[in-house]
């Protein structure tokens, strides 16, 4: 079918989708465009001038993409991202036909997608990307997925179908060893922190999946492990180390809930960043979006100034006042990055007020037993006082009742915000950790009653 | 103070979904009632002295370790057999569960040699096993979520844990899930299984401190969070694609996949 009539029909599809109010109409172009005209995504991907960038790996897509949206806007570059996080097939075709215009001419130089770790091989082949980045790879979802082995030769298959080059995290084995799943080796580029001050405050849980080399499957051993299994590794038989990274956080000067100053080499080249994002987490995230702009020649010092202004992504670390109190929205979806949030914002806090909401809806996960490999024991000391909502409220409260704190099952997500923020005094601040689904939610919510733009 | 010591197989390659939940459950479970709890990890080509142990876990893992920790469990296979017939309670769950059977042949056709607690075999497919379950069992209804490719199969004369409700089990066809042993129970259930199903967790626990301490009855717990979460889980969706609601009898899915 030619071309400009695939335009007009996928695109009127996603006006009238969102006239009906079915939702953003964020995936629906490119599941009618799969059907008529399988190769016009290719057809327009072809068309961005300066190529196509993407973004994968457990945790951090969202924040790292958009990091990097902001530094090639600052570098001129107009972007084209997925940025609501629509990150399968669908959501990545879609947003390439959403900026198309009927003669399929696209009004941006670049592509930058976050794309979901299965569906990395599905739409790599047509993409064709110049990059692509790697961040991690933690449990996340097994319920469909199945094994993080599984996930990693997933992502192996989308790089060996490109010739783009590749932007791996050394101090993740199992994402470093992706290195040869490139078309060359001339083509990787590592990026890793050599050093923290301060080593992760939660004990070293036993969940973790990649401490074994991804060569011959004997534990390897760490001198230094920044969280989960994240750090300095190498195989005692020999075959297998962390790479040296090709960018690199050299040391961290200071850190705290506003964000974090650190020295970052470039080969031999080292210079001072201002970030401003807390948590170790988001180091990495800082670190993919330099190394991969010093990949496409970006001046440091432009990618560096974004960093400093770049705020959080949508659900990730959102502040929101309402009625003279400050919520810190901080999403939780997998046990790494609850652990993270742990880390970073709660533990040793006192005065603590936190509403947990999980749900267990499709988009989250199922299954609710990754709250178990959680250690929330650490919250124990500061006696927070802990609301639980969602679909799976009584879950979290009796995984913390396990772990010695007793919180309080809310009816409904509505009833929660309302009495977490009745019991914070004016002026005063409290956690909302939602999984995905029930962060929707709570937006909406906490939209209506504040500036917040609902999405 | 009576002390009960809990012998954890291969812990940091043992460790799916949240199976760490269980050993936390049975150790809290204990403090609470005033008893004392040491976990003991069992760890792959070190010594380890079963003598000592009230009970013993295992959790599931990714199929990657499962031919190592295979070939490490069977040097100490005589060692647990003799236990089992002691009659000390273990609870072994998912990957554990297959190793403790009488083999594993995975996908590739390889086959791991178990160590034969259960007359059990399983075979791994390519097809997963996915979804909240409820099994009707000696100790009540159960609840957890299942995760697994392996089909088991069990010998004739080998007991299964409990009949399914919701869910798959054992395999695809059968309609039974798990096995037991003496006191060994073997089950595909995650969620984690304990905390939401704590009649058999203190069953495992009055076994154990009835065995080495000669305790009758064990206090009861306020367990109206651990009923509610049961409870919750057993009206969710069953599985990923969340089609239709957890209605408590056998899905179609297990009667029509039997082709």
């Amino acid at each position: 079918m030619h071309e400009t009539v695939t335009l007009a029909i996928t695109k009127s599809a996603a006006a009238l989708s969102r006239a009906l109010g079915r939702g953003g109409g964020h995936a629906l172009p490119g599941l009618i465009a799969e059907r008529i005209d399988p190769k016009l995504i290719r057809k327009l991907a072809s068309r961005l001038p300066h190529g196509i960038i993407l973004v994968t790996g457990t945790n951090g897509k969202t924040t790292s993409t958009k990091l990097i949206a902001a530094a090639l806007e600052a570098s001129g570059e107009r972007v084209l991202t997925n940025s609501t996080g629509s990150n399968l097939v669908r959501g990545v075709t879609s947003a390439l036909i959403r900026a198309a215009d009927i003669h399929g001419t696209i009004d941006a130089t670049i592509g930058l997608f976050e794309v979901d770790e299965a569906n990395l091989r599905l739409v790599a082949p047509d993409l064709q990307p110049q990059h692509i980045v790697v961040l991690n790879l933690f449990r996340d979802q097994l319920d469909r997925y199945g094994e993080l082995d599984t996930t990693a030769a997933m992502i192996g298959q989308g790089i060996a179908a490109t010739k783009a080059k590749v932007y791996l995290n050394a101090d993740d084995a199992l994402v470093a060893s992706l290195a040869r799943y490139a078309a060359s080796p001339d083509l990787v580029s590592y990026f890793g922190i050599e050093e923290l001050p301060l080593k992760a405050p939660t004990p070293h849980q036993a969940a973790t999946d990649s401490d074994r080399c991804p060569l011959c499957g004997e534990r390897m051993k760490f001198s230094q492990v920044f969280y989960s299994h994240l750090g300095h590794y190498e195989c005692p038989t020999g075959d297998y180390s962390r790479p040296q990274p090709d960018v690199s956080i050299a040391h961290v000067d200071g850190a705290d809930l506003e964000g974090a100053r650190f020295e970052v080499a470039i080969g031999g080249k080292r210079s001072e960043v201002s970030f401003s994002l807390p948590g170790t987490y988001n180091l990495y995230n800082a670190l993919a979006a330099i190394s991969l702009t010093a990949g496409l020649g970006i001046e440091q010092s432009v990618t560096a100034k974004t960093l400093e202004t770049t705020e959080a992504a949508f659900g990730r670390l959102e502040k929101v006042r309402l009625d003279g109190r400050t919520l810190y929205v901080l999403l939780i979806k997998n046990p790494v990055g609850f652990t993270q949030v742990l880390d970073t914002f709660l533990i040793g806090r006192p005065n603590l007020r936190v509403l947990m909401a999980v749900n267990d809806l499709a988009a989250d996960s199922r299954d609710v037993s990754w709250l178990w490999d959680v250690p929330l024991e650490a919250l124990a000391q500061s006696r927070p006082k802990v609301i639980t909502a969602g679909t799976r409220g009584a879950d979290v409260a009796l995984r913390l009742h396990y772990a010695g704190t007793e919180a309080e099952v809310a009816t409904s997500l509505e009833d929660a915000v309302t009495e977490l923020v009745r019991d914070t005094p004016p002026g005063g601040g409290a956690y909302i950790l939602p999984t995905y689904t029930a962060m929707l939610q709570i937006r909406k919510l906490l939209a209506r009653r504040t500036q917040l733009q609902d999405v | 103070m009576t002390k009960l010591r809990i012998a954890h197989l291969y812990p940091r390659e043992l460790n799916t979904y949240g199976d760490l939940g269980n050993i936390i459950t049975l150790v809290k479970r204990l403090e609470w009632r005033g008893y004392e709890a040491e976990v003991l990890n069992v760890e792959r080509g070190e010594p380890f002295d079963f003598s000592g142990a009230d009970l013993v876990f295992g959790g599931g893992g990714q199929d990657s370790v499962q031919v190592a920790m295979g070939e490490d469990l069977c040097r100490r296979g005589e060692e647990l057999r003799q236990l089992v017939s002691d009659g000390v309670p273990m609870l072994l769950i998912c990957g554990s569960y297959q190793l403790f059977g009488r083999a594993f042949t995975t996908v590739a056709r390889r086959v791991v040699p178990g160590i034969g607690v259960f007359g059990a075999e399983t075979t791994g497919s390519s097809r997963r096993l996915v979804g909240n379950i409820a099994v009707d069992s000696p100790f009540g209804r159960l609840i957890g979520f299942e995760n697994h490719s392996g089909e088991t199969v069990l010998e004739p004369g080998q007991a299964a844990l409990g009949t399914v409700r919701m869910g798959f089990g054992n395999n695809s066809t059968s309609g039974k899930e798990g096995a037991i042993s003496g006191n060994a129970i073997g089950t595909y259930m995650h969620g984690p299984l304990l905390p939401k199903n704590p009649a058999l967790a203190d069953h495992l626990l009055l076994s154990a401190l009835s065995r080495r301490h000669g305790v009758e009855e064990l206090e009861p717990l306020n367990d109206e969070l651990e009923h509610l979460t049961a409870r919750v889980a057993a009206s969710r969706p069953r599985g990923p694609s969340g089609r239709g609601p957890a209605a408590l009898h056998r899905p179609n899915r297990l009667h029509h996949t039997a082709s």
